[in-house]
């Protein structure tokens, strides 16, 4: 008998072990199909949010019960992004104003918290909110809305490191989750509206030491470091001045706002980017590259490797920050290496993720006026030049150029919401809205630290009935094979999973499960406060569990125009809801 | 005859007049204080330990206490101060080191009239606790710090200002730095606070160490004595939000 014990005890302590290790990269490659744990922004490093778990599927899905609730306190009720993680039976989420949370998965008592103290002069363009953390080791690794990395310890929340990735005094802050790529963490920047320069930067996970950073404006030089040295690493884009007018590369934007992801089989990051700055196109004639593209860059330099541009030379705030996610499929009898991104311009994209090369676009929402169609070669817009708002400097005063009618709206066809790739229905998941804008340019020049827009716009429901639109699209035919409508725009990232089933949340606290094939609602529970996060699932003894974080904000409630009616009444929040089968 | 006191010999301190064995500044809250702090291990109370205190804490914000060690110099293994009734008791811990003499001055938050000690733990395993009560108007603790209303702090964290005092023997240090030292008690403003200080060598050598909490007041002020001013020291500190800063003194 005692023997017994004894043996028992060493076997809990060696599971104990296992238990303890900390994150590795190998741990982060495979995170997609380890259902006890998630690792990853993403549910994986591709981005597809889909979980090979089947436990909960349309069958038992109605059962689900929660098991806890977890109130992140506070005054600070408001815009909750996150994405919560999850490893050896804590869960690491993060709330709005730069905090971070650790949480008996079991239970859902706090271990411990992190939070920022962060300066009254932070210059978050669309509100407080941040997306999640980064696991590598024994660390937690986040972004602040003061544009600084902090490094947690997993058992502690305290700081073991911090680095300042930028100044936001000009303007940077940072709200995206960072990822980890062979060791480095890699993050963006925001603050495209302050006219700063967007850029990736990769750092040693374990040290915070910089180790390669890429701007992502035309002209400006890279740099990597090399035994503790800084070494120039190439100007993006070859040279300053071929798509851009003066010194206007200087302040062009470019934020690579919602991070990335990565895919190991062509070993390259994807990092999208926001829209050029000033929103007044008229004053930067060209291309501007890199604004509003996707850019594949190589995780060990830091080099660009190719680029494609959603929207060359925007005029209405089309951020190309969309996350592209990798999936490969069959066509006739060929694995095509594809990657798919679903543009604030309306427009969805299948591209070749080796190369950048075009494969096809179609649009996911009902209208779009902005352009007549994409070059079926190159997936370059062909625009319609009515749409774009007029040249201030045409008008009489100078002051104000003439207003147009924009579909989609600035905020987008989808915005920052993430697409979830189901592996067994081939389809696409896509939050999307249907909304438009009137738009007109006006003058401006850029101050280090102040908006630099040179635009005025107001955003307009399509209809009466619904803005948010759940779409499954088909990325080998550009077809929507069902939509689910929302009355209030959807801002909330998807999960697909094995069980057949979508997960997501809206604005008015529902988290809903809709069948993959139909779209049928198969579930639905009210969190009390609007949905705005991403929902995660994994595996704890035994048993499928589900989470997602409740409270709503985001930009829409700061941005509103007509919309605001739609949801000035729904309250804010901040709980993660934890859920399981009874 | 004081330093040797050991644990064992600690029921013979009764009969000593030096020491009182119960808490000669009644505070409700001592025993809980004392476990918290240093936990069974055997104790005395020493006026050797001096807690020095202003008469009435005028600002609760910005209370000047002097904790001074300097009899029981060189027998030292660390040094830890509270305030019994504050909302965070902890003041400070104090690593040693033979090249600083054992005494330091500094500002603190308090919320109410409370004890303000200092137990300092010599090499042979005794706890000596000095203490002093503190007449306050009280509220320090929950009262927004100025830096919440001016962003002066934001551009300014960190910096320090700092002036060596000549002793008849050594030298006296004051050093001032930037920081708001939020107690996290006030609503909406996280605590945010320098967590370690160490006086480093002019090389960079660790010498004495100090770990702070919150209830030290905003913009720390600190004074602290060395046995040899004409060498030159360094500050080194970190916060709680892992920013770290260095000076020469």
């Amino acid at each position: 008998m005692k023997k017994f014990t004894l043996s028992a005890l060493v076997a809990a302590m060696a599971i104990a072990g296992t238990a303890q290790a900390g994150v590795t990269d190998k741990d982060i490659l495979n995170d997609q199909m380890t259902t006890g744990d998630v690792l990853t922004y993403g549910m994986g490093l591709r981005g597809q949010r889909y979980s090979p778990m089947d436990k909960i599927n349309t069958e038992t899905v109605k059962d689900m019960r929660p098991v806890w609730a977890f109130s992140f306190g506070g005054e600070k009720q408001r815009g909750q992004e996150s994405q919560p993680m999850v490893k050896d039976g804590v869960m690491y989420v993060t709330a709005s104003y730069s905090r971070v949370f650790a949480v008996d998965t079991k239970t859902g008592e706090e271990l411990w918290e992190y939070n920022a103290r962060l300066p009254d002069g932070i210059m978050p363009c669309c509100d407080v909110i941040n997306r999640g953390v980064a696991l590598y080791d024994d660390l937690v690794i986040f972004g602040t809305l003061d544009a600084k990395l902090v490094a947690l310890n997993n058992k502690t929340g305290k700081v073991v490191w911090k680095k300042t990735v930028e100044d936001y005094k000009a303007g940077y802050s940072i709200t995206a989750a960072p990822i980890i790529v062979k060791g480095k963490v890699i993050t963006g920047v925001s603050g495209g509206e302050f006219g700063i320069v967007g850029k990736v930067e990769a750092y040693d996970a374990k040290t915070g030491k910089l180790a390669w950073t890429r701007p992502t404006v035309e002209g400006h030089m890279g740099y990597i470091w090399k035994d503790g040295k800084k070494v120039e690493n190439g100007i993006s884009g070859g040279q300053a001045g071929k798509t851009w007018p003066g010194d206007l590369w200087k302040s062009g934007g470019a934020a690579t706002w919602l991070g990335g992801t990565y895919d190991a089989d062509v070993d390259l990051l994807f990092f999208g980017t926001g829209n050029p700055a000033p929103w007044n196109s008229h004053l930067r004639p060209g291309d501007n590259l890199f604004s509003s593209s996707r850019l594949a860059i190589d995780p060990d330099t830091g080099k660009i490797v190719w680029h494609f541009q959603t929207t060359p030379h925007d005029g209405w705030d089309y951020d190309g920050v969309n996350e592209l996610v990798s999936f490969d499929y069959k066509e006739g009898g060929k694995t095509v290496k594809a990657a798919a991104t679903a543009d604030r311009n309306g427009f969805m994209y299948v591209l070749n993720r080796e190369n950048g090369d075009f494969i096809r676009g179609f649009p996911f929402i009902d209208e779009i006026t902005w352009a007549k169609g994409l070059d079926p070669k190159t997936g370059r817009p062909i625009y319609d030049e009515a749409f774009r708002p007029g040249n201030p400097a045409d008008s009489k005063d100078g002051k104000k150029g003439s207003s147009v009618h924009a579909v989609p709206g600035f905020l987008g066809g989808k915005n920052w919401m993430p697409i979830s790739y189901s592996q067994d229905t081939g389809l696409f998941y896509v939050p999307s809205n249907e909304w438009a804008m009137d738009i007109w340019n006006e003058p401006t020049a850029y101050k280090k630290g102040a908006a630099y827009l040179g635009a005025g716009f107001t955003i307009k429901p399509m209809n009466d009935d619904y803005i948010g639109v759940m779409r499954a699209m088909d990325p080998k035919t550009g077809k929507e094979v069902w939509r689910y409508k929302n009355y209030s725009p959807l801002w909330g990232g998807v999960l697909s999973t094995k069980g057949n089933l979508v997960f997501f949340g809206t604005p008015e606290g529902y988290l809903l499960g809709l069948d993959a094939k139909n779209g049928e609602v198969k579930y639905k529970f009210n969190t009390g406060s609007g949905i705005v996060g991403s929902p995660i699932t994994w595996e704890q003894d035994g048993s499928q569990y589900l989470s997602v974080v409740s409270g709503w904000g985001g930009a829409v409630p700061l941005w509103g125009g007509e919309v605001a009616k739609r949801v000035k009444h729904l309250n804010q929040g901040g709980t993660v809801w934890t859920f399981k089968l009874p | 005859m004081k330093q040797k006191i050991s644990a064992l010999a600690l029921s013979a301190v009764i009969s000593l007049p030096a020491y009182a064995v119960t808490d000669p500044l009644e505070s409700p809250l001592w025993d809980y204080m004392r476990k918290t702090f240093i936990g069974n291990e055997p104790y005395v109370f020493d006026d050797q330990v001096k807690v020095e205190l202003p008469e009435f804490a005028e600002d609760p914000t910005q209370v000047p206490i002097t904790v001074d060690a300097s009899a029981l110099s060189g027998d030292i293994q660390r040094i830890i101060s509270w305030a019994d009734l504050n909302p965070i008791q902890h003041i400070f811990t104090y690593h040693p080191h033979p090249d600083i003499i054992p005494r330091m001055s500094l500002r603190i938050k308090v919320q109410q009239s409370t004890a303000v000690r200092a137990a300092v733990l010599t090499k042979d395993g005794v706890w000596h606790i000095g203490g002093r009560y503190l007449e306050a108007a009280g509220g320090g603790c929950s009262t927004p710090s100025m830096a919440n209303a001016d962003p002066y702090w934001e551009s300014h964290l960190g910096e320090m200002k700092s002036r060596l005092f000549p002793r008849e023997e050594g030298g006296r240090y004051k050093f001032k730095v930037i920081h708001p030292m939020d107690t996290g008690l006030v609503d909406a403003i996280p605590e945010f606070y320098i967590e370690t200080i160490s006086v480093r060598s002019e090389g960079g050598e660790p010498l004495a160490r100090m770990e702070l909490s919150p209830p030290v007041s905003e913009n720390p002020v600190i004074t602290f004595d060395v046995r040899d001013a004409s060498k030159k020291h360094r500050i080194w500190l970190r916060d709680n939000g892992g920013n770290e800063f260095e000076q020469e003194l």
